[in-house]
């Protein structure tokens, strides 16, 4: 690519960038290098070698190291990689060759790499071009290669494009990285509606209702917030472009308006609403029309929290018609619903899962409030926390990895466990107290 | 009397109130997340500056009558509907608090009433939203089944979101798990 295209691209193309694959390289993006079960507790992580990119102009060459640390934390993250310590490396990561001809194998794989990334960039100007690669250490040969365009502003956003592309490679799906995890954090007395990236970086405020904000819920294309407030002296469900901060009433319905819930694939949502008396749960549209109601609540009992499976057919929710909060589906289809969990008295805030055969919950045992996993025919019920509250579960987009609010560690906070029962730890430092995560779908991209 | 002396700050704090809410009308939120226990239930702050006119659309007409409805009113919105854990049943004693309730209601009807359902922290935060409704919803339906009519009465529920009580024990809990009233007049 010339150099006026570089620039061109990146003026077009602020905030985005461009994608393509390298040329010369065979891809094999959808085909899956290796078997893996990541699933299985006993998974070993991959060993992958990141050296420091290869800068191909003496400009911003502080990035070499800046951009093969975000991508090593991003591999490290997705529970897959196993990144190595760069101080084991033998060679200088600027004399590394970039194609496979010039790559020395056999030391890579003496350091114990199943895996070599090898990226290199080059910086003009306000573009940056980003040309990256993954190689087979013992298969001697290149994986694939993509390159990135544009403004040097987005270059960790490129890094993130990378590590899902290295995820796509590997494991025949993309990563999370480019993913967004909003949230409820209390600012003085009031709640406010936050979100911030995948590891927890560039938290943002996004309401400032001073009010009491709750139940933030992702649109299926990233764009929109669907969230509850009560800035309006009762709880309505209002929606907010992400893109200018801007929010619009979706549903001020008299009584409740509460859990709203995208419904994939369709512009509209699930909602729990009073205004006819009972609780329900109804489909309303982004501008507050009401498109159908469900019919799940009976007489005085509590219908509340859906949250739909990935085809958009069914939602989980939480229904008390048993006495108790119990975890329910209903199939809008058929307008049928069917109890789900069935031990203990407190199951709340179901999650369905992106592969769509399983559901977390929120199970309540005397004081203590643990996050469980299901299966859609009942089987394999268990928990996967102990101790402190452990609320409000939501699932990475690619089911690897949960979502939570806990008491773990002094005042409710975010934390991230593999939905595997390995690994945990806290996502937001900020202080207060945050709970109700929803984490975005993926980005749509080329 | 130290009585006097009550409603005099009662009536500064109305006209304060009413003063700030007319400087900011469209911009006034309300009252954010915990306030704490005195900003709720402590006495008949809420509702616009008071003068005659409005005490006689109560139904107000003397210095005696506005004493009785004062007095009256603070008893109102300071006794709450006791529940138990994760219910929203009303039992024997609170079906008691309600028929006071009722009974001021009749001796005041034109008054209009927010019934605030709450919870205890012990829940999940949405399911609470929707016991704390359910819990307001049972209130307003037993003073509505005493054969009251044009009563102006709304539900709000407020969850876990606004405890009365910080404490993390069953006494506190109690105290929450509540419905609260509240006069607009």
């Amino acid at each position: 690519m010339s150099q006026q295209s570089i620039s061109r691209a990146a003026r077009t193309t602020s905030v985005l960038f461009l994608v393509f694959i390298l040329s010369g390289f065979a891809q094999t993006a959808s085909a899956q290098v290796v078997e893996l079960n990541i699933n299985r507790p006993q998974f070993q992580r991959i060993p992958i070698a990141i050296p420091d990119f290869k800068y191909m102009s003496p400009e911003q060459t502080q990035l070499a190291r800046e951009m093969s640390d975000v991508l090593s934390n991003d591999l490290n993250f997705s529970g897959v990689f196993r990144p190595l310590d760069p101080k084991g490396f033998l060679e200088n990561p600027q004399a590394v060759g970039l194609e496979a001809s010039e790559i020395k194998f056999q030391d890579w794989s003496k350091q114990g790499a199943d895996f070599l990334v090898r990226c290199s960039y080059q910086v003009q100007g306000n573009a940056i071009r980003l040309d990256g690669r993954l190689l087979d250490v013992a298969g001697r040969k290149l994986v694939g290669g993509k390159s990135y365009t544009g403004d040097l502003r987005v270059w960790r956003q490129m890094v993130h494009a990378f590590a899902d592309d290295i995820m796509m490679m590997v494991t025949g799906e993309r990563g999370v990285f480019d993913t967004k995890i909003a949230y409820v954090q209390t600012v003085g007395g009031a709640k406010e509606i936050f979100y911030c990236d995948f590891d927890g970086s560039n938290p943002v405020q996004v309401t400032r209702d001073n009010s009491i904000a709750l139940s933030p819920s992702w649109s299926p294309d990233q764009s929109q917030i669907a969230y509850v407030s009560y800035r309006d002296g009762k709880p309505k469900v209002y929606g907010l472009n992400v893109s200018n901060n801007s929010s619009y009433l979706i549903s001020g319905f008299p009584g409740l308006n509460i859990t709203p819930a995208w419904r994939p694939g369709k512009n509209e949502l699930a909602v729990t609403l009073t205004k006819d008396g009972g609780q329900d749960i109804y489909l309303v549209s982004p501008a507050g029309q009401v498109l159908q109601k469900l019919g799940v609540g009976s007489g005085s009992s509590i219908s509340v929290s859906p949250d739909w499976s990935p085809d958009g057919k069914k939602f989980a929710y939480v229904s008390n018609e048993a006495g108790n909060p119990q975890i329910y589906i209903f199939d809008v289809t058929t307008g049928q619903k069917k109890r789900l969990t069935f031990s203990g008295k407190y199951n709340t805030s179901p999650a369905w899962s992106p592969k769509g055969d399983m559901i977390a919950y929120a199970a309540g045992d005397g004081g203590e409030f643990n996050i469980h996993i299901i299966k859609l025919d009942g089987s394999e019920d268990h928990s996967l926390t102990s101790g402190g509250r452990n609320e409000g579960p939501c699932w990475s987009p690619d089911g690897r990895m949960i979502a939570y609010s806990s008491t773990k560690q002094g005042g409710p906070a975010i934390r991230i466990m593999y939905s595997n029962g390995t690994g945990d730890w806290q996502l937001t430092r900020q202080g207060g107290a945050q709970e109700l995560p929803d984490w975005s779908p993926r980005k749509n991209r080329q | 009397m130290k009585n006097k002396h009550g409603v005099f700050l009662v009536l500064m704090i109305f006209t304060l109130i009413a003063a700030m809410s007319a400087c900011s009308k469209k911009n006034v939120p309300p009252p954010p997340g915990y306030g704490g226990p005195e900003q709720f239930g402590q006495g008949a702050s809420s509702g616009p500056g008071m003068d005659d006119a409005k005490w006689r659309e109560l139904g107000i007409n003397s210095e005696a009558e506005k004493r009785e409805f004062l007095d009256r009113a603070k008893a109102f919105e300071n006794q709450d509907v006791y529940f138990d854990y994760d219910s929203y049943t009303l039992t024997d004693p609170a079906k008691k608090v309600l028929d006071e309730k009722i009974a001021f209601l009749k001796r005041f009807p034109k008054v209009q009433v927010t019934v605030e359902g709450h919870c205890d922290e012990r829940g999940t935060t949405e399911y609470n939203l929707a016991l704390g409704e359910r819990r307001a919803h049972a209130a307003e339906q037993y003073i509505a089944s005493s054969g009251l009519s044009n009563l102006k009465l709304t539900t709000v529920s407020y969850g876990k979101e606004r405890p009365i009580a910080t404490g993390h024990d069953e006494a506190s809990f109690a105290k929450n798990r509540r419905a609260h009233f509240v006069l607009n007049y």
